[in-house]
């Protein structure tokens, strides 16, 4: 991975509350970056495939930008795009 | 005919195997029977080949379908189409499991992974969508705060009350700016939010690149760059582009001005000047983008001079170039320069002997025309008055030295107008408000930040600062609001302070009464 990369997930990673950091690709089949046992992969790549075709159902012009699930134990975020996405999962209270 | 010698257990044998045909003879028939009556009788058992026929039944297959293989995941199946024939539905079978294969799950192979991630569409989106997570993860709104139940808790950082300069941000780098000088500050003109630092090399870290550049984010509270550029010479003087808001421009040590582009992916420059005689080969000190949106040029002064201006679209060689001589004599060693509001001709610079030169860039008098003297050392900072407003004040220019003072002019006068002596080391630099027109603000190398506002007082200024721990501060810029004021300090951090109201910002009065300051003065 070049350095900038590393540089940056590792920035991600340390930040305060940041328990996992996973990229996975459109499909969601491959995971190419992951930091967690847990597979979150699969579950959220669905998840966001559902909120991106109910965003664009509302409005065909309309596009998901980014997706922030806020649990009572966690915050997930998820940032879409074309071909990949990226996830982050926080303890905020941390 | 022989007779069989049986022994007692054969008897026995033989008594029960008869009483097992009578029984088995009742169910099966004569045919048993007779066969085991005669081997007794015969003799020894005969033994032949016998026939065998091999038969192999395969399990049978119990034909299942699942939901995966037989209706694509991504498309939604409309109810009618769930009844297709079942023939169509086999000849799919055999189709679907290859794709299957062709996309395994979580099984591509390390180097097809490692490709991908070194691809630069990968990179792209990389950096757009740390930078987004990056802000949302600093952002900690919460909106589930209960103010029935819980305590609330005593509030941090109390706002001193009466003071009037509140420190809103720290910005230092743990890589990027720890152990380096802030050489330079620059507030974007478009976007008010961003700062823009430049950085001198890192004595403690010598594989790192000399210079740095980093662009700061005040809007997000994430504590780190919004973006970083460096280049192989230490930086001395970092702008925005005035009229191209991807760009960033630095003038490094080596006399190179190099170019630094946020649309591309590279901390590297995008272009750069050479390193030849045609443009400047002393520590450039001084870079400005100067004009109007169709007709600007970027203005640089090194410390032998020379003062090059430059097209943007094309840094292989200046357009234009002067030699700034003062009475056809001896350079000036320019630490310094400002170009008067609205003015993209004339303009005045500071030098390392103490004076003050006036010049101007076109005309028959191109090049330095006036002395200023009054200072005695080096000038490190000066400034033209730019403020707008019903009095026009921009024929002031303020200057700071090493001398311990910072001292006001005005264009038509070779002497100072006034000399402000408050400060107990090198001031470092000076800065007018760019919304009030008394008001400006300078740093000292014992971490004072002090602003004057010369409508209440000349003697000591308004208000005062001090910084944690002393440090030399090197830097000051006012945002462009004129509500924020950066310092940049020789750690490498940058502190962004909040001006409280001054009094009477708005009013017509603070214009008046500062030109009456001025007059008799």
């Amino acid at each position: 991975m070049s350095a900038e990369v590393e540089e940056t997930l590792k920035r991600i990673q340390t930040h305060k509350g940041v328990i996992g950091t996973i990229v996975v690709n459109a499909e969601g089949n491959t995971t190419l970056i992951t930091s967690t046992k847990v597979d979150y992969a699969g579950l959220l790549h669905q998840l966001t495939m559902k909120a991106r075709s109910t965003v664009r159902d509302l409005d065909p012009q309309n596009d998901l930008t980014f997706l922030r699930i806020r649990s009572k134990k966690h915050e997930i975020m998820v940032a879409p795009d074309k071909e990949y996405l990226l996830i982050v999962i926080q303890n905020p209270s941390e | 005919m022989k007779r069989l010698e049986c022994d007692s257990s054969t008897v026995a044998c033989c008594a029960w195997v008869a009483r097992v045909l009578v029984i088995v003879s009742a169910l099966r028939g004569p045919a048993v029977s007779l066969k085991v009556c005669s081997a007794f009788r015969r003799g020894p058992l005969k033994l032949g080949m016998a026939k065998i026929t091999h038969v192999d039944f395969p399990p049978k297959e119990t034909v299942s379908y699942t939901k995966e293989t037989q209706t694509p995941v991504t498309t939604q199946q409309k109810e009618g189409e769930n009844s297709e024939p079942m023939l169509e539905i086999q000849m799919e079978k055999p189709d679907q499991k290859e794709e299957e294969e062709e996309a395994p799950p979580q099984e591509l192979t390390e180097e097809e992974k490692l490709q991908i991630l070194h691809s630069s569409e990968f990179i792209t989106f990389f950096d757009h969508s740390t930078r987004i997570v990056e802000r949302a993860l600093s952002q900690h709104v919460d909106v589930f705060f209960d103010y029935s139940g819980r305590e609330m808790e005593e509030k941090e950082g109390e706002i001193q009350a009466g003071a009037k300069l509140f420190l809103n941000r720290q910005f230092v780098d743990e890589r990027w700016s720890k152990h380096r000088v802030v050489t330079c500050l620059d507030w974007s003109p478009q976007y008010p939010e961003l700062l823009v630092a430049s950085y001198n090399n890192n004595e403690e870290a010598p594989h790192e690149p000399d210079g740095v550049a980093l662009v700061w984010n005040m809007k997000y509270k994430k504590n780190t760059p919004e973006y970083v550029f460096h280049c192989q010479s230490a930086v001395m003087s970092a702008a925005f582009a005035r009229f191209h808001p991807n760009l960033v421009v630095g003038g490094t040590y080596s006399g190179q001005i190099v170019l630094w582009d946020n649309r591309s992916n590279k901390r590297t420059p995008v272009q750069r000047t050479p390193l030849s005689a045609a443009a400047h080969t002393h520590p450039v000190y001084c870079v400005n983008v100067v004009g109007t949106q169709n007709a600007h040029n970027l203005i640089s002064i090194s410390t032998d001079g020379k003062m090059c201006s430059w097209s943007l679209d094309m840094l292989s060689q200046p357009q234009d170039s002067l030699e700034l001589v003062f009475k056809q004599s001896k350079a000036v060693a320019v630490t310094s320069m400002s170009f008067p509001l609205g003015d993209v001709n004339n303009f005045v610079v500071g030098s390392e002997d103490g004076s003050v030169y006036m010049a101007c860039r076109h005309g028959s008098k191109a090049g330095i025309s006036e002395m200023f003297e009054g200072h005695h050392g080096p000038i490190t900072g000066i400034d033209c008055h730019t403020a707008t407003g019903p009095v026009d004040f921009s024929h002031l220019f303020v200057t700071s030295s090493f001398d311990w003072t910072v001292k006001l002019w005005s264009t038509k006068n070779n002497k100072p107008l006034y000399s402000f002596e408050d400060n107990s080391d090198y001031v470092y630099d000076v800065m007018w408000s760019p919304t009030h027109p008394a008001l400006f603000a300078c740093v000292d190398g014992v971490g004072h930040l002090d602003l004057w506002n010369l409508n209440n007082d000349t003697e000591v200024p308004t208000a005062s600062t001090t910084v944690e721990g002393n440090p030399a501060l090197n830097r000051v810029r006012w945002a462009h609001s004129g509500k924020e004021i950066a310092v940049g300090d020789s750690d490498g951090q940058i502190l962004v302070y909040d001006v409280g109201e001054v009094s009477g910002l708005k009013c017509l009065g603070m214009w008046t009464s500062f030109l009456w300051k001025c007059t008799p003065i």
